[in-house]
């Protein structure tokens, strides 16, 4: 049965042992963060990935979509969350299409829970979850280890303190849209400026009620590229070579172009 | 003593025993391995014409809520105040340094007084003095007071490693009270259009939202406000003060944590 | 238990000097910064240290400083003891190299990076390492975002292994201008901004000519 092999425990903790690190993995250093409105709920994120200290991603999408009406930002490792919402995103599917309803919320909270307690954290995906369906209108929050949050506000991440800051200071009952939204982005531009993991532009997602979801990516986009001063094009002949050549090959059918391209190159 | 050529002048293995090498792989002296009793965050900002510093009145024995009436708030001379975090002995340590130095000083004549800028310097040099001697007060400082009339605020912590800004904080505050801090002040010079009520408030939320989310913090607090009137320095320190306008009406809401209803 | 550590990780950016004809200029931003918090959006980490000397120490900012005061002392007392008379950049380099040696055992943890104008008239770039190895060079890179200045200059101060295509023969360094090199500079440090979080907020520029010194700050990312 899938889940719950530690074969390699042993023989990874003893190869660390001897000096061979693991791989550096892409973090989404960030600052996530979700907020309930009358009528929906809405979710925000930062669009910095980082390698330590160096920006492996300007301009990344935190935000993904389980369901139509289910979406969730995602803090932590980058592959784990990409992976781990993938996931979800079918099962959730599959699930609707078998019981002919609309997804839960709590349907994806329950089973990511499941999925992210069996491997007791390694699968470092940290989670803010969000969406509306015939129960009303649902925030969560999913740590690695498996725990859940309720919340009418969440922040997530490395920047979650620095959300903090402005939800703590500025959340009020029954905010209406446009108030959480702006609510949201001042959220996670405290994060984008105090965090040095977090960073470049906001990106927003609204979910409500009766209304299809409403991606906003590049909501706000407060770190423009400046200007270069001069070109720096090279003039042909200033690198050095041996020698130079070439040759001619013929494309024989066409078939051969297609049976050599990969097949996860046609999707999508 | 033995005789042979390799161990001359050594004691004798057979009545002395081996020699004891032991200690050359011990670790050198130190005083403060860790803090016991601490105090958490220390915050300030500049305002137009002064700087408002806060620091909690909470002494913890690690996650005990040991102390509830630690003064963290040290004024220096007439027109400098020293906001202390970190461990309370060293802070008390500090506090004689400092009454020290005030002494030493007084014996001029006339008598100088000490700026901000001299009490900061001061006591760079004594953490990273310490901090060279493996032996560090493990504390973070923030001195507010005035350069030339104008606003000075600095930050020292337990290394030496020092710094000024509009804006500073140790502990959780560098997290959750920076952000709100620097809404008003972010860069340097951005204190021209903040007023003594605006950097108050400021500080207030800040505090506020620290009792909130910092484990270590207490609602009632010190409150620093240095300004100048017609070039003389009026420090007030406020004690006592208490966390207001706090909001818990989210707290009705929360039900479970996930699928519970009721 | 463990030990304390007297070394920390708080730092000011990076910085970054060129060499000319007739001019030295040393940069660096102005952002101050531990862990994944930023310190200070404005503190300046180039040292003037008089005589027409400027130094950046990237590293651990604490002994940043103390280096700095070192000099400042040494340079002090040098006055004192010659009549005012002014340091040149080739001593006060081996001065550097002296303070830094002289902490073998307990080391500055420092990339210093030295300008002024040497005594033939040419700009002076000196660079060390944290034990005080020491050279003067056309250009040099240091602190966290070393890594993407330093093959930047090296490609467009040194033009390192590239070709004149009318001729064939490597190209030469020509001396530089000094607008080029401000150019240079500006460009350095946005793109390092852009992809080392702790390099951002303000860049400040010192332009070192036989006329005098000319300070320039120019706006950085924030984030």
């Amino acid at each position: 049965m899938a889940g719950l092999s530690f074969d390699n425990y042993r023989r990874n903790k003893s190869l660390e042992a001897s000096g061979v690190l693991p791989p550096k993995t892409t973090s989404t250093g960030t600052t996530i963060v979700g907020c309930k409105f009358n009528g929906g709920v809405i979710l925000s994120a930062d669009t910095r990935a980082t390698a330590g200290m160096v920006v492996a991603d300007k301009n990344c999408l935190k935000l993904h979509r389980l369901a139509p009406n289910i979406w969730c930002a995602g803090a932590g490792t980058a592959s784990d969350n990409d992976k781990v919402t993938e996931l979800e995103s079918s099962q959730l599917e599959i699930h609707s299409q078998w019981t002919g309803r609309a997804p839960r919320v709590v349907t994806a909270l329950t089973h990511l829970k499941q999925h992210l307690f069996k491997y007791q954290g390694h699968v470092g995906a940290y989670l803010i979850i969000a969406g509306v369906d015939v129960t009303g209108s649902h925030l969560f929050s999913l740590h690695a280890h498996g725990s859940t949050d309720v919340g009418p506000y969440l922040a997530l991440g490395s920047g979650s303190m620095a959300a903090l800051s402005v939800l703590e200071s500025k959340w009020k009952e029954d905010l209406t849209k446009e108030e959480a939204m702006e609510l949201c982005s001042e959220a996670i531009m405290a994060g984008v400026f105090n965090d040095l993991a977090s960073g470049s532009n906001v990106d927003l997602c609204v979910i409500e009620k009766g209304k299809p979801s409403r991606l906003h990516r590049g909501y706000k986009q407060p770190n423009q590229r400046l200007q270069k001063q001069r070109n720096y094009n090279f003039d042909i002949g200033t690198t050095s070579y041996f020698e130079a050549g070439s040759e001619v090959f013929y494309i024989s059918k066409q078939s051969d172009l297609e049976t050599s391209a990969m097949e996860v190159d046609q999707v999508s | 003593m033995q005789h042979t050529q390799e161990k001359w002048g050594r004691p004798r293995d057979d009545v002395y025993g081996p020699y004891d090498a032991s200690y050359l792989n011990s670790e050198p002296r130190t005083q403060t391995l860790q803090p016991t009793v601490t105090g958490t965050s220390v915050i300030g900002m500049k305002f137009n014409n002064g700087v408002v510093i806060a620091a909690d009145n909470l002494a913890s024995y690690g996650s005990l809520r040991r102390f509830i009436d630690q003064e963290r708030l040290i004024k220096v001379g007439s027109e400098t105040v020293v906001g202390v975090g970190g461990d309370v002995s060293d802070l008390q340590t500090i506090e004689e340094i400092m009454e020290g130095l005030e002494i030493s000083e007084s014996y001029d004549e006339p008598a100088q007084s000490l700026t901000a800028p001299n009490i900061h310097s001061y006591l760079q040099r004594i953490m990273y003095k310490r901090r060279s001697k493996l032996d560090p007060l493990w504390n973070a400082l923030v001195i507010g007071g005035f350069k030339n009339d104008e606003p000075y605020l600095a930050f020292i912590d337990l290394l030496g490693t020092t710094y000024t800004a509009p804006a500073v904080a140790s502990g959780f505050g560098s997290y959750l009270a920076i952000p709100i801090l620097r809404k008003l002040v972010d860069r340097e010079g951005d204190q021209q259009n903040v007023s003594k009520e605006q950097a108050v408030d400021a500080i207030k939320e800040a505090m506020k939202v620290l009792f909130y989310r910092d484990g270590r913090a207490l609602d009632k607090y010190s409150l620093a406000i240095l300004s100048k009137k017609d070039g003389k320095p009026d420090v007030e320190i406020l004690k006592d003060v208490r966390v207001e306008n706090q909001n818990w009406s989210m707290a009705k809401q929360i039900k479970g944590f996930g699928t519970q209803d009721e | 238990m463990s030990r304390f550590n007297p070394y920390g990780d708080s730092s000011g950016g990076s910085s970054l000097a060129i060499a000319g004809a007739d001019f030295a200029i040393l940069a660096g931003d102005t952002r101050h910064s531990t862990g994944f918090s930023i310190d200070s959006r404005d503190q300046s980490q180039i040292a003037d240290l008089g005589d027409g000397l400027f130094l950046t120490s990237n590293g651990f900012s604490a002994d940043a400083k103390q280096l700095v005061d070192d000099l400042r002392t040494q340079i002090k007392w040098y006055h004192h003891n010659n009549n005012d008379h002014k340091l040149s950049i080739s001593a006060a380099a081996r001065t550097t190299m002296m303070l830094l040696y002289g902490k073998r055992f307990f080391p500055y943890y420092v990339n210093p990076i030295m300008i002024g104008m040497a005594d033939d008239g040419t700009g002076a770039v000196y660079s060390f390492d944290p034990l005080g190895s020491y050279d003067r060079e056309p250009s040099r890179a240091a602190g966290h975002a070393s890594e993407l200045l330093m093959p930047f200059l090296d490609n467009q101060v040194t033009f390192a292994n590239q070709l004149d295509p009318q001729t064939g023969e490597p190209r030469k360094r020509l001396d530089l201008d000094l607008q080029t090199a401000v150019d240079l500079v500006k460009d350095a440090f946005t793109g390092a901004a852009e992809r080392q979080v702790q390099v951002g907020d303000t860049l400040e520029i010192v332009i070192l000519t036989k006329d005098g010194v000319d300070r320039q700050y120019y706006d950085l990312r924030r984030d």
